[in-house]
């Protein structure tokens, strides 16, 4: 079991802006106007792109059933690819009634009989967590058995969002594996990528610039991630959370416990890359590093630049408005200003405190910051002439009855709009929108209806 | 029965994930499910993915402390309360999780203190499946809505699809039944719900579907038509609404045994087929003999809900084809009716030597990284199908669906051999 302290110590992140004027943290969420995961969902979230361990979901088959294989973390893992698998222990009546351990521990040895993976991650369950299965003791004796980590994941959807179920996992792996392995080597160069999931290969974007500077990925957590690479992470110069608030308890504690420094960047579009590489650069306080930083950034960016010149003479002079949650609302805006449009508002509805600081910053004095956009991103494409709306689904409809563009922004996204070669992904799809003439003929009205 | 202590890639889906799709062929309904947030963001996930349009459903968002200290009734009673902030459904289908069963929270108690009209229905996940939580909950809206009745209209028919049949095919279906000179009506009808179209109001609750009141009145319906076994006893359920009305259970509607035998039936209720059915029959019986050459020799893995796996199996066995085994996500009655050497209740990784031998695979999309692997044709079919755009109307079933379900497996089969 969590133990209350850590539970009460999750919810209450001191490093979130937003603990610093609410007396309590994460809120609880509102019957029949809650949309968004669970902790279990966000422990996955952070954990499941380890592709070298099995994630074994100990619960009934909705947890698993309808979650495996939905998330485009890439990896270079050879073998088995264990973030595309699903293993559940498909909870059923009987172990409700009578326990689910010894099953749980028949799972595990299953698992490692038949793939070796390096690492088993289990997961309990709103299900599991109720009827008292004790996940700590049968993992222990599993690791024992096996001679592997057996990390057990306490994350009962109900203890709250994705967010919080992030941390939960972030708290797994500081507990279980972090300083648990040497590294062979280290250099004074080594980081670790925290928050990065490399969903569509979005690290794979800047990691080899960063090498080309000569400084290590010495883990991550978890993009591409190899559960062998976190154990050593102790010994890391640097922690990089990469768009990731909830797993700044994580960094924080390695700072507690190792002296890690941490610092919080986003690869999304031209400035913010090159903003990344740069603090990463100057937190390592290497002179050397910073300038040779300073050069390739430069470099990156003339190549960019040449590249988006046909881009940005098209996109002269074109609105957008931006509907996402977190720090989509921010990052997306930043990349699109890199491309030369212009962004009247972005929606900050499911943002936190941060988010909206930064988005502010990005959009300017004159931002419109959208806490209702369903009721305000009508009127401002009329007021505003905007060229094209990027947001989810439901808002299709509003793009179409304005004949304007529309990018599904929160659909599960295939290509990489990550560093700076993801831009011109980004670019080239804005650019399509714009072009195509689907937007104001589906939206057309009926020979047989009137025009209104 | 797999006597593994685990699922690996598993083709299993819950309960309550069938009850919500269950729920979406109402019109103006909101599926309400009583459990952690997660439960419902998932299914809400999965079948946006699988429709490629908004999904109504809302959550009571139980959480450590509601677990703990609250029977139900509070969440369920706030959470109809802030939905009514939005939005008035018509109809409220409120289903448990495992969460909530395991705790015992009582439905029927919480349901009665709602304003709204409510159906409740006991859903666990950790029992039965997808297609036994689509059927619990047609079975609890014909319990709990439907008015008994002594007369009939001698035109009505009720039908009762069962959980994998797509939009379009209850729209056949129903046209199906009109042909033959009666009208229609479906309970759930996705047909007008999650057909794909371009709506208004999108996703604030279900766009289309079976209204509330025809629900009500469907006891007048000179008979019921069950679509495959797990909908047999919601069809004794309504018929005891109405001692004239007749049952009819037909296991499928795939091939053209399975519609023969739903013809029959309904020129047993005094129904005459039209011109376009027969032509229809006529077009299938040419298309059998057109594709048996190529499907006659294949192999096929078909993995699925065993309703809909009845149906599929029986079509291809039709033209000879041979389904080296039948991958059922639940175990049923109704697999002993399967058309395959083999029927098996398991998982991706219990299929996967069968698979190396195969032809051609027809199940959902977690087969894609199978098929690629092993070099094999597929076609994607059942939930989810995450990849294809317009899966809701693709039509496999009765006369003209079988036409073109076979013709779609004959040329995919052989594309894939000509280009691999």
């Amino acid at each position: 079991m969590l133990a209350r302290q850590t539970i009460k110590e999750l919810y209450n992140e001191s490093s979130c802006s937003h603990n610093a004027e609410k007396k309590s943290g994460c809120e609880k969420p509102k019957p029949g106007a809650t949309t968004g995961g669970c902790a279990f969902e966000g422990a996955q979230i952070s954990l499941f792109p380890y592709a070298d361990a099995v994630h074994l979901v100990h619960g009934p088959i909705t947890c698993l059933g309808a979650s495996w294989e939905t998330r485009q973390t890439k990896t270079s893992v050879a073998g088995y690819d264990f973030t595309q698998m699903g293993f559940t222990t498909d909870t059923s009546v009987n172990d409700v009634i009578f326990g689910g351990d010894k099953k749980l521990s028949d799972a595990i040895d299953y698992c490692v009989g038949h793939y070796a993976p390096s690492a088993v991650f289990v997961y309990s369950t709103c299900v599991t967590a109720l009827i008292g299965d004790d996940i700590d003791a049968v993992c222990k004796d599993a690791a024992a058995r096996h001679s592997i980590p057996v990390v057990p994941v306490h994350s009962p959807g109900f203890l709250g969002g994705k967010n919080f179920g992030s941390r939960i996992g972030g708290e797994a792996v500081l507990e279980h594996l972090v300083g648990t392995l040497e590294p062979e080597t280290t250099t004074p160069y080594d980081i670790n990528l925290i928050g990065e999931y490399n969903v569509t290969g979005d690290m794979w974007q800047y990691t080899p610039l960063l090498e080309s500077l000569g400084i290590r990925i010495l883990s991550t957590l978890a993009g591409d991630g190899r559960v062998e690479r976190i154990r050593t992470a102790h010994r890391a110069k640097l922690n990089v959370i990469v768009c990731a608030k909830s797993l700044v308890t994580f960094t924080r504690k390695m700072n507690e416990r190792y002296g890690i420094p941490f610092i919080s960047v986003s690869f999304y579009g031209k400035r913010d890359t090159s903003r990344a590489i740069l603090e990463i650069a100057t937190a390592l306080k290497d002179d050397e590093l910073i300038e040779r930083t300073k050069k390739l950034i430069e470099s990156e960016e003339a190549k960019l630049e040449a590249k988006l010149l046909e881009y940005k003479a098209f996109f002269a002079g074109k609105k957008a408005i931006l509907n996402t949650g977190g720090n989509k609302s921010w990052s997306i805006a930043s990349a699109l200003q890199d491309l030369g449009l212009e962004v009247v508002a972005t929606s900050v509805n499911k943002a936190t405190e941060d988010d909206i600081e930064k988005a502010r910053e990005y959009l300017g004095e004159n931002a419109i910051l959208m806490k209702v956009p369903g009721v305000e991103q009508p009127k401002l494409i009329k007021e505003h002439n905007v060229d094209i709306l990027l947001a989810g689904g439901r808002s299709l409809y509003t793009a179409l009855k304005n004949k304007i563009a529309f990018v599904d922004v929160n659909q599960e996204k295939k290509i990489s709009y990550g560093g700076y070669e993801g831009l011109l992904n980004l670019a080239e799809d804005v650019m399509h929108a714009l072009k195509n003439p689907v937007f104001k003929l589906a939206g057309s009205t009926a020979p047989w209806e009137v025009e209104s | 029965m797999s006597a593994k202590p685990l699922q690996v890639n598993p083709i299993k889906l819950s309960q309550p994930m069938g009850a919500t799709l269950a729920f979406l062929g109402v019109k103006e309904c909101m599926p309400l499910m009583h459990g952690a947030q997660g439960c419902a963001s998932f299914t809400k996930v999965f079948y946006t993915r699988h429709f490629h349009d908004p999904i109504a459903i809302q959550t009571t968002a139980v959480n450590d402390i509601t677990a703990v200290f609250d029977g139900g009734d509070v969440g369920i009673v706030t959470a109809v309360e802030n939905i009514t902030k939005k939005v008035t459904p018509k109809l409220i289908g409120l289903f448990s999780t495992g969460l909530t069963e395991t705790k015992g929270d009582d439905l029927r108690g919480a349901a009665s203190k709602l304003t709204l009209p409510v159906v409740w229905v006991n859903t666990p996940d950790y029992e039965g499946g997808f297609e036994s939580g689509w059927a619990l909950s047609v079975e609890a809206m014909i319990t709990q809505l439907v008015k008994p009745s002594s007369t009939i209209d001698s035109a009505k028919i009720a039908v009762l699809p069962h959980s994998t049949m797509k939009p379009i095919e209850v729209e056949r279906l129903k046209e199906f039944i009109e042909g033959f000179g009666f009208t229609a009506v479906a309970l759930p009808d996705l047909s007008t719900s999650l057909d794909g179209f371009l709506g208004e109001k999108q996703g604030q609750l279900s766009a289309g579907g079976v209204e509330v009141q025809d629900i009500m009145e469907l006891a007048s319906s000179m008979a019921v038509i069950a679509v495959g076994g797990s909908m047999a006893k919601a069809a004794g359920l309504l018929a005891q609404k109405n001692p004239l009305m007749k049952t009819v259970t037909v296991e499928s509607i795939g091939g053209l045994g399975a519609t023969d035998t739903l013809a029959k039936a309904l020129c047993d209720l005094g129904g005459r087929p039209s011109e376009k059915i027969k032509r229809w029959r006529a077009r299938l019986q040419d298309a059998m003999l057109d594709t048996h050459f190529i499907l006659g020799k294949a192999k096929v893995v078909v993995a699925g809900e065993p309703d809909w796996l009845v149906g599929v199996c029986s079509a291809l066995h039709e033209v000879g084809a041979t389904v080296s085994v039948a991958l059922s996500s639940v175990t049923s009655p109704v697999l002993q009716n399967v058309k395959a050497d083999q029927t098996i209740v398991g998982d991706l990784e219990d299929v996967q030597r069968f698979v190396e031998e195969c032809d051609m695979i027809i199940g959902n999309c977690h087969f894609e990284r199978v098929a690629k692997k092993y070099h094999k044709s597929l076609i994607v079919r059942g939930f989810p199908d995450w990849e294809s755009v317009g899966s809701q109307l693709f039509d496999d079933c009765l006369y003209e669906g079988g036409c073109g379900f076979l013709f779609n497996a004959a040329n995919t089969l052989e594309s894939h051999r000509a280009h691999g």
